[in-house]
């Protein structure tokens, strides 16, 4: 049985630092994927989650509940993301979204182009829309996971999820 | 030609997973669709390089220990590739530092607005030292809850490798903040341990300034 995130998180700051490691597979698992939806660029997203651990690592002595390590350092990562796709956001080509995107899916455009134009129609997203809309229904969580995670109420965050859908289908135009 | 329709409720139930109503066939379509390039976004991505985890390791093993308290100095001396990384240093012994450097230069400082909020600093003031790399920018400052939201207040100085800095005493408590990069850019604290929505669409970071020096960001 794997220890939990407290018992490793108190094991580090008594000056085993190899113990670390553990927590950065275990939510370099758990959120990559977040990262990689958010950031949409795989050396940025690796930068990101990088900087996010090495962070969290030197302010561990702060975590007021190790065992809620994940929480935690999620907020850091999101952060983390939120600055990389903050200083990207203005060189977002607005012609990149191609409207008739949807239409042409019906006309059996693969996978990879149908992700290609939901990836450029994310970047037209607020930071909050587009991580609310990643976690619902890229990562596939609750809205109390989500909750939980963000340190934000569920009612705020279905707010930002449907303003993200009604974005994205005013961006993806062809969608019947 | 995009499509200004909105959702209805109950298709956002519908996409939620809940008891839904009517729902009509086009609306239904349009929620499918939707799904399904979530779907084929989500199995494009593929799991973080594990290499990740040495590199981190071998950050953490150059540290030795958890520093203590925030441990900022790490991120003003070691290498990295974040070209903006604000930073947080508060030290009852980097206040003392500071107190004796600013005080005989008080006469000359007397219209910044640093010297304005030093020249207020009370017993139950932290010294704060507020940086940010920014190379490229022209200028950069700080403003939050604690100087009004003045833009021209607290005006940070442009050091060596392009880190702009400046040092506040703040009260003890719990403030708000953002970065102005060239006047016009609102820059929030990435590594802010809580951000708050601004009410303009922005976010604000949140510093908890506590008693005997100890600074949450």
């Amino acid at each position: 049985m794997e220890p939990s995130d407290g018992t490793i998180v108190r094991r580090v700051l008594d000056g085993d630092v190899e113990q670390y490691r553990f927590l950065v597979e275990r939510y370099r698992e758990q959120f990559g994927r977040y990262a990689l939806a958010v950031v949409r660029d795989r050396d940025a997203a690796q930068d990101a989650m990088q900087e996010a651990f090495i962070r969290a690592f030197d302010a561990l002595a702060t975590c007021r509940n190790p065992d809620r390590f994940g929480a935690w350092f999620f907020r850091i990562l999101a952060n983390q993301c939120r600055n990389v796709v903050g200083r990207r956001h203005e060189a977002v080509d607005l012609e990149a979204v191609d409207p008739a995107g949807g239409e042409r899916a019906d006309a059996a455009v693969d996978r990879a182009e149908l992700a290609a134009t939901l990836e450029t129609a994310l970047a037209q997203l607020t930071p909050e829309q587009r991580e609310a809309f990643v976690m619902k229904h890229v990562e596939g969580r609750s809205y109390e996971e989500m909750a939980e995670l963000l340190g934000v109420g569920t009612d705020a965050l279905k707010m930002r999820v449907y303003r993200a859908r009604d974005m994205l289908r005013e961006l993806l135009g062809g969608m019947p | 030609m995009t499509d200004r329709r909105a959702f209805g409720a109950d298709a956002h139930r519908y996409l939620d997973g809940e008891p839904f109503g009517e729902l009509s066939v086009e609306e239904r379509a349009a929620a499918d669709r939707l799904a399904n390039l979530a779907r084929a976004f989500a199995d494009r991505l593929e799991p973080v390089d594990a290499a990740l985890d040495e590199a981190v390791m071998a950050a953490v093993r150059r540290r030795g220990a958890v520093p203590v308290g925030h441990g900022a100095w790490h991120w003003v001396v070691s290498s990295h590739r974040v070209p903006v990384r604000p930073v947080w240093v508060a030290a009852l012994a980097a206040a003392a530092v500071l107190v004796l450097w600013l005080a005989p230069r008080r006469p000359e400082l007397s219209r910044s607005g640093a010297q304005r909020v030093a020249a207020a600093a009370a017993p139950d003031t932290v010294f704060v030292r507020f940086e940010l790399v920014a190379p490229e920018a022209r200028s950069v400052a700080v403003a939050g809850s604690f100087n009004g939201w003045r833009t021209d207040a607290l005006p940070m100085v442009r050091g060596a490798a392009g880190i702009w800095s400046i040092t506040v005493p703040l009260p003890i408590g719990e403030h708000r903040y953002e970065f102005v990069v060239d006047q016009t850019r609102w820059v929030a604290d990435p590594t802010a341990h809580s951000q708050v929505d601004d009410g303009f669409g922005g976010r604000n970071s949140v510093i908890v300034v506590g008693p005997k020096g100890l600074v949450r960001s």
